[in-house]
């Protein structure tokens, strides 16, 4: 057991455990995206940063391990303004399709974007379009949406054991590829719809519920 | 070089670079042996690393210097990082499009030149900069270019 500041009060933390576990255990609810229980942390999207005293940047909560003596503030200024901003992005670099999307009503980004108070960003940045990804008869990808969480990368690798996927190109071109970047279509993928839970946006959907109303519970937006 | 030969070579050179646990390095090895990474050779590598055909691919695209396309006999790589662009890397740019007729990324037709976009080559002291093949060239003007694109 170790002694952290937490919020500005001592809290007891367990060693090996991660700052959003703790704040988790705590009751303080940070964002994540691509971060998820299940995967191992990527530390890809930034939403979930902390400060800490000492650090010379934020830090992101979802991969950093508490050290004894750490004093961190989950909900100082200056962490919402980075939260919001990389929403902001986010949301910036995302087509704005979302009246169409089959995933608009259990969309994370839209829910954390609505948790955090982030409307229309102001930035115009290109957009990344790309074809939608058809080919597959179970799954259809269209990469314009995605967010590049990795989580869809993780879930294949650690939760199937298939590796479908992995990331290509560098930068602003990035982009989940399947091996010489061609369009998804594996005989693995076949009644296997793992990636399809763990992408956060609408970037890939199951052929089946394309059209339709997605009868999963919808995120309950808190205002 | 016949395929056999090309992927009993592979298979010795790997076994050093396993042991150094050293992909990056096999990969750069591979890509100076053929010239480029072809769909073919990346298959090779991933099945000779244990590893998916996507990842040897991605971690190809990450890095400007390998390519998953034939290149040229000599490759002419500009920089166009922030030293660079303000010491005006357009110019550079230009003036070789002009001479070789070609856009970045391409290679002339008959095959002995390529043009890339790089990032920073460390050479800032000397912008705008230019790599041909392994020779480092700064401190560039069209006239400058125009004699060392003559004296290849
Ligand atoms: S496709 Fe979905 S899960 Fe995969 S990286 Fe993009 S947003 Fe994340
Ligand atoms: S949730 Fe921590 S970096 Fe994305
Ligand atoms: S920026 Fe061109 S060499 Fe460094």
């Amino acid at each position: 057991m170790i002694t952290i500041k937490l919020n500005g009060s001592n809290v007891e933390a367990r060693r090996g455990m991660t700052i959003l576990d703790l704040c988790k255990e705590k009751g303080i609810s940070i964002p994540t995206l691509c971060y998820h229980p299940q995967l191992t942390p990527t530390g890809a999207c930034r939403l979930c940063v902390v400060e800490v005293e000492g650090a010379r940047t934020l830090v992101a909560s979802c991969h950093t391990p508490v050290a004894p003596g750490m004093t961190i503030q989950t909900h100082s200024p200056k962490v919402i303004q980075t939260r919001k901003m990389i929403v902001e992005l986010l949301l910036s670099a995302h087509p704005d399709f979302c009246p169409v999307c089959n995933k608009a009503n259990v969309c994370e980004l839209r829910m954390i974007a609505a948790d955090l108070g982030v409307g229309l960003p102001r930035f115009r940045t290109k957009k990344r379009y790309y074809p939608i990804e058809d080919d597959n008869p179970y799954i259809i990808r269209d990469l314009s949406k995605c967010v590049l969480c990795f989580r869809c990368v993780k879930a294949c690798r650690e939760v199937k054991m298939a590796n479908v996927y992995s990331v290509g190109y560098r930068g602003h071109s990035s982009k989940i590829i399947v091996d010489n970047d061609q369009p998804l279509n594996k005989e693995v993928c076949r009644q296997c719809d793992v990636c399809v839970l763990f992408c956060p946006v609408g970037a890939l959907v199951l052929r089946e519920e394309r059209f339709r109303k997605i009868s999963r519970k919808p995120f309950i937006i808190k205002g | 070089m016949s395929d056999e030969n090309l992927s009993l070579e592979l298979e010795k050179l790997c076994i050093h670079y396993k042991r150094h646990d050293d992909l990056l390095s096999f990969i750069k090895k591979v890509h100076e042996k053929c010239g480029y990474l072809s769909p073919e050779n990346i298959k090779n590598v991933a099945s000779l690393w244990n590893v998916s055909v996507g990842e040897i691919y991605g971690l190809t695209t990450f890095y400007v210097f390998l390519s998953t396309k034939p290149l040229g006999q000599n490759v002419v790589r500009v920089c166009r990082s922030t030293p660079c662009y303000l010491e005006n890397c357009d110019m550079v740019i230009e003036t070789i499009e002009k001479k070789f007729n070609i856009r970045p990324g391409g290679v002339t037709e008959d095959g002995k030149f390529s043009l890339q976009l790089v990032s920073c080559i460390g050479a800032c002291d000397q912008a705008p900069a230019m790599l041909i093949n392994d020779e480092l060239y700064g401190n560039l003007t069209p006239g400058k270019i125009e004699t060392i694109l003559k004296g290849l």
